[in-house]
């Protein structure tokens, strides 16, 4: 095995970037494939209206909010790893964070869909905006749900920032590396990027501050999210435990999507063995073990609210989630959330590629199936039991729903073929320099 | 237009070899130094005396800025159109934090890039590089080469050669 040096991370990363070959363009057939069944799927929505999904009354949420809590949480993971894990100099952070960030990006994206999908009218969404209208009505300040709007709105601007800003020493290292139109077009994003020292000066400090202020940031988005259920008076999201519960939840997708993401980059772009090693993929079974043990402590938590209370409907809807007709989709969410991370206890398990790509599949469904629990039993047995429900989703929903890993994923297969997708210039900064007199 | 350029370049592939010619051109007054590396190393930060940005400073405005737009059309919209809503009050802090918490980030990211930017202008302004094709040309600096460029009159040239010469300098050009 080669050692790495300043001049082959660059090689290696650029070699990623070369014309895509065959396994690319078959992938990419497939995820277009399922994007123009969502996109059908929605638009036969929008011509007849809500009636077409499984939402009724009393259940308005379903699979478009799920999707919605899935993908923030998804797009948690990102800046959690860009930000916190820079904060705190994690070793294995630098190979993987450049992908995670723009799987950040990428999820925030098609996270914003389905608040428009759900909507119905997709062609009134202007109206969460603040703007000097004709009628001189203004959003309502005091619901969570327009607290939302903002939250999403910053954090999708402070990703993108700190995706674009990580990005620019990389842009202009692959400039170097390229010629003629290619250098031409990468010479323009690498904004005359030439790595002098008051480039970097500057430029790391900036970037330390990114670091800094979205740290909250990270914890401040998905409680907010959290709110949008906590802050309502239903049994089953009116509790305290939300924000820390949905935070914990979101590291936990987030990390099983960067492991599932990885994985198959690692496969494709044989060059990256070397640099996104197997001590890197488990630092992030750790921290999926981590986050999953907070995970099942919330839901023990809330089992032990819902009794203690001796409030009758919390009780009655803590019975109805493990015995109740969604019980099926609560006992899976257990298994993957709860029991199969436990394997990663085992060092064996948690340094087996294949092992660590089944698992975070297994948790990536497990955190759907934990948001679709909670949208659809609290509303489905609320307060007035002679107005309790149930929930079944329809077609256009698992199309929709299909379709979003499509626009999830033609975005990623895009961003690897012209970005550089490991951050060249950090995993320099983790090699000894070279030296004439060995230290 | 950018300033004329007399002085001279060179390329090292060895950090210590750097490092050390820096600290000898401060060492004999050359202050008008830039330098090139393919990530940020400290080492150099060192031998250019741990220069300090004010980048920060941009970043508290922000914030401030932030803050104080948002306790605006807060303030402003609730007062505008009151919307009562059973007893709670038509403006309170509570209702004020999250959106002022957000949008004291996002102004703070924005006047961040912004100063970054700024800053960056002007210190490249301040310490000019050669004009000529084979420096901009050169390719290596974000591969695996560090580069020190010395701005200074004609008569200092071969001073200055010598000095980046002894410390094993690739290649030295002199430009005036």
């Amino acid at each position: 095995m080669n050692q790495l040096t300043y001049g082959n991370i660059n090689d290696k990363v650029v070699s990623s970037m070369e014309p895509p070959g065959k396994s690319w363009m078959a992938s990419m057939v497939l995820i277009f494939g399922a994007l123009s069944m969502g996109i059908f799927a929605w638009a036969i929505q929008i011509r007849h209206g809500l009636e077409w999904s499984g939402i009724n009354h009393p259940i308005a949420w379903g699979v478009y909010i799920t999707n919605f809590v899935f993908w923030i949480g998804i797009g948690h993971a990102g800046t959690l790893i860009s930000a916190v894990l820079y904060l705190v100099r994690a070793p294995f952070r630098n190979s993987i964070y450049r992908a995670s960030e723009a799987m950040t990006v990428f999820a925030v994206m098609t996270a914003g869909l389905f608040p428009l999908i759900h909507l119905g009218r997709v062609w009134f969404a202007y109206w969460l905006m603040p703007y000097p209208n004709q009628r001189d009505l203004w959003v309502n300040f005091k619901s969570p749900l327009l607290w939302d709007v903002f939250a999403i709105s910053t954090y999708v601007s402070v990703s993108m920032a700190f995706f674009i800003l990580g990005l620019i020493p990389d842009l202009a290292a692959v400039r170097d590396e390229s010629k003629g139109l290619k250098r031409m077009l990468y010479s323009i994003p690498a904004l005359c990027f030439r790595g002098t020292n008051h480039q970097w000066l500057h430029y790391m400090r900036g970037y330390l501050l990114f670091a800094a202020i979205a740290t909250p940031l990270v914890f401040s988005v998905h409680s907010i999210v959290s709110w949008d259920f906590a802050m309502s008076s239903l049994p089953g999201w009116h509790s305290t435990i939300f924000a820390p519960y949905f935070v914990a939840g979101a590291i936990f997708s987030g990390c099983a999507m960067v492991l599932t993401i990885m994985i198959p980059l690692r496969r494709a772009f044989p060059g990256f063995k070397e640099i996104i090693k197997v001590k890197d993929l488990e630092g992030m079974a750790k921290m999926i073990i981590f986050t999953s043990l907070i995970v099942t402590y919330a839901y023990i938590v809330e089992f032990f609210m819902a009794y203690y209370s001796g409030a009758k409907y919390e009780r009655a809807l803590f019975w109805f989630r493990p015995f109740g007709e969604m019980s099926s989709f609560f006992w899976v969410m257990v298994t993957c959330n709860c029991i199969v991370p436990l394997a990663f206890f085992i060092k064996k398990i948690r340094t087996s590629i294949p092992a660590l790509f089944v698992i975070s599949l297994l948790v990536n469904v497990g955190m759907w199936l934990e948001r679709y629990v909670i949208v659809g039993t609290s509303l489905a047995h609320g307060f007035a039991p002679f107005a309790w429900g149930s929930y079944q989703f329809e077609w256009a929903e698992i199309w929709i729903t299909i379709g979003s890993f499509g626009w999830f994923f033609m975005w990623f297969f895009i961003f690897v073929k012209i970005m550089p997708s490991i951050a060249i210039s950090e995993m320099k900064e983790t090699l000894t320099p070279p030296f004439r007199k060995k230290k | 237009m950018r300033k004329k350029f007399s002085g001279a370049w060179a390329t090292f592939e060895y950090l210590d070899d750097t490092c050390a010619a820096i600290k000898e051109l401060r060492n004999r007054g050359f202050d008008q130094i830039t330098t090139h590396t393919p990530c940020p190393r400290h080492e150099i930060d060192h031998a250019l005396g741990n220069p300090q940005s004010r980048v920060p400073f941009a970043t508290l405005a922000g914030a401030f800025a932030g803050f104080g737009l948002a306790v605006l059309i807060i303030t402003k919209m609730a007062l505008d159109w009151i919307l009562p809503v059973s007893a709670k009050p038509i403006l309170s802090v509570p209702n004020i934090v999250p959106i002022a918490f957000e949008l004291s980030v996002l102004v703070a990211i924005y006047f961040t890039i912004g100063g970054m930017f700024l800053m960056i202008l002007r210190d490249t302004w301040k310490h000019p590089v050669p004009k000529s094709r084979k420096y901009k040309d050169y390719d290596r600096f974000m591969r695996d080469r560090f580069g020190i460029v010395v701005a200074c009159g004609n008569h200092d040239l071969k001073k200055i050669e010598n000095i980046l010469k002894k410390h094993e300098a690739e290649e030295v050009n002199l430009e005036s």
